[in-house]
């Protein structure tokens, strides 16, 4: 097959899956602050939109942690070939299709590491990927990052309510921070940008350097950093329009102050993990945040069951990707029929995708993002009253 | 290998940015009730997410909020002070969220 053909066709379905995160993550950022009402929907998914444009401008730190370390290329490693990368893609592609349909926690990230890990593994064997750096840039931040997101909300959370505490019952202002959510929340989509569309650009560039069109070891190109910001806002902006289509199927119990404290979280920690290169999953961090700022409210209770299954999802999704991307690096592997097999099934699935994103039917599992579905990992009792310390 | 740094340094730069932004907001609302303004914000749109708020539920939020300022001990001046107060704890707020996105992008720091 055609080196540059194969090129063009890895960097249209990097770019696919691009849209397909931007799609996926719209709530994100954005379930919050429409289910305490603190925009509308369809200003928040513009908002969302605009924001992860810019967002994927503002740091390359992760695109150089994906086409840089994890799977060791250049002198002393392995040759990435394009169609490995494009088995990887069309594994995670799958992958997100799947769980998207059964309504399974999962994450794009985590999809798209496992589909390329599992493409090497085939392709290479076990020598090819760098295990160190999956583990200490993957799969450790996949664990850490919605723990330290949820600990950190809920202590946001415990102080937000306390400030703002009144014992003698008169209002406590707390409607306020519905405004304040109308700056997190757009933190939030800001930060998404800077760390989800880095995974594409990514992934571009490790096919640009393996084809020898780049240097080893350099950034993206400018022209992968504009493709990849539209893409992922163009699939920011068609993904809300499904949300607000079909709004009203179960966002959970959320209140500005908790909002607030939890987006507030959310931006920070997906921030501060992009400056320091780690890919983490928006999705995860999003959803630890939202049970931290649930259980950092008064009477509430984790709902163990709910909250063991996300847990479940979100550590299969690489394993799972992984053994998908190695099949379809398997059939790649037949030669150009091979590719074209993989290519058939991937057409496949995004016209399944297509189609059932289309459909009129709506469950919430199928409309209500994971982060929406983790507060339900939280049970908290309706209003408990403000009990004044000391008193009898 | 694993560098814990790096991730203690997440934790700790992100619980230390949002404790920041979350303190300094509801510190200015906190004053801005005290000042006798307290925000009456309802929700822009509806979902089924949250208690419907009647036109009716919202004027009476308004009139309870403007009762209990009248109640309020605070002179005119202490009020003032609260209020410039409640600005300047959501000005900082603001600020510490503008230094925070200064500091992860590499481009602006050529410029400043």
């Amino acid at each position: 097959m055609d080196l540059t053909l194969i090129v063009v066709l890895v960097i249209a379905l990097a770019l696919f899956f691009d849209f397909t995160n931007g799609f996926h993550d719209t709530a994100n950022a954005m379930a919050t602050p429409i289910a305490t009402g603190a925009l509308r929907p369809k200003v928040a998914v513009g908002i969302a939109a605009i924001l992860n444009l810019v967002g994927a401008f503002l740091s390359t730190e992760v695109a150089r942690t994906i086409s840089g370390g994890i799977i060791k290329e250049g002198d002393g490693g392995v040759l990435i070939t394009p169609q490995l990368i494009f088995a990887g893609l069309i594994g995670a592609i799958v992958w997100n299709m799947i769980t998207w349909l059964l309504g399974l926690p999962s994450s794009s990230s985590h999809a798209l590491f496992g589909g390329l890990i599992g493409a090497a593994l085939v392709g290479f064997g076990v020598q090819a990927v760098d295990f160190s750096v999956v583990l200490s840039k993957v799969v450790l931040p996949a664990i850490l990052a919605p723990l330290t997101a949820g600990l950190i909300a809920y202590t946001a959370t415990k102080l937000a309510y306390a400030i703002t505490r009144r014992h003698d019952g008169k209002p406590d202002g707390r409607d306020g921070f519905r405004h304040g959510q109308i700056f997190s929340s757009s933190l939030v989509a800001l930060a998404h940008g800077t760390n989800d569309a880095q995974k594409t650009m990514g992934i571009i560039t490790l096919t640009l350097i393996s084809v020898g069109l780049q240097p080893v070891g350099s950034g993206p190109e400018f022209w992968v950093i504009v493709l990849c910001a539209v893409a992922i806002a163009l699939g920011t902006y068609m993904g809300g329009w499904r949300i607000i289509k079909t709004l009203g199927t179960g966002l959970t119990d959320v209140k500005p102050a908790q909002g607030f404290a939890a987006e507030t979280s959310t931006a920070a920690t997906i921030l501060a993990s992009t400056n320091l290169g780690f890919a983490l999953s928006t999705t995860q961090v999003a959803s630890g945040s939202v049970i931290g700022s649930g259980m950092g409210r008064r009477g509430s209770t984790v709902r163990w069951r709910t909250a063991g299954r996300i847990g479940v999802g979100w550590l299969l999704t690489l394993p799972a990707a992984g053994i998908v991307g190695a099949l379809a690096a398997l059939v790649a592997s037949l030669g150009p029929a091979g590719i074209i097999i993989d290519m058939i099934i991937g057409v496949v699935v995004i016209s399944g995708i297509f189609l059932w994103s289309r459909r009129s039917e709506v469950t919430p599992s199928n409309v209500v993002s994971e982060v929406a579905d983790s507060g339900s990992a939280v049970n908290i009792e309706q209003n408990p009253t403000p009990i004044k310390k000391g008193a009898p | 290998m694993i560098d814990w740094l790096a991730f203690l340094l997440v934790l700790g730069s992100a619980l230390l940015a949002t404790v920041i932004v979350v303190i300094t907001y509801s510190l200015g609302i906190r004053l801005l009730t005290v000042s006798g303004r307290t925000p009456i914000v309802t929700p822009a749109e509806f979902t089924d997410a949250i208690a419907v708020v009647t036109p009716a539920e919202a004027k009476a939020a308004v009139k309870r909020a403007a009762k209990a300022a009248k109640k309020s001990p605070l002179t005119d001046g202490q009020k003032r002070v609260a209020l410039f107060g409640a600005r300047a704890c959501f000005a900082l707020s603001g600020l510490a969220a503008l230094v925070g996105i200064y500091l992860i992008v590499p481009v602006l720091h050529g410029l400043v």
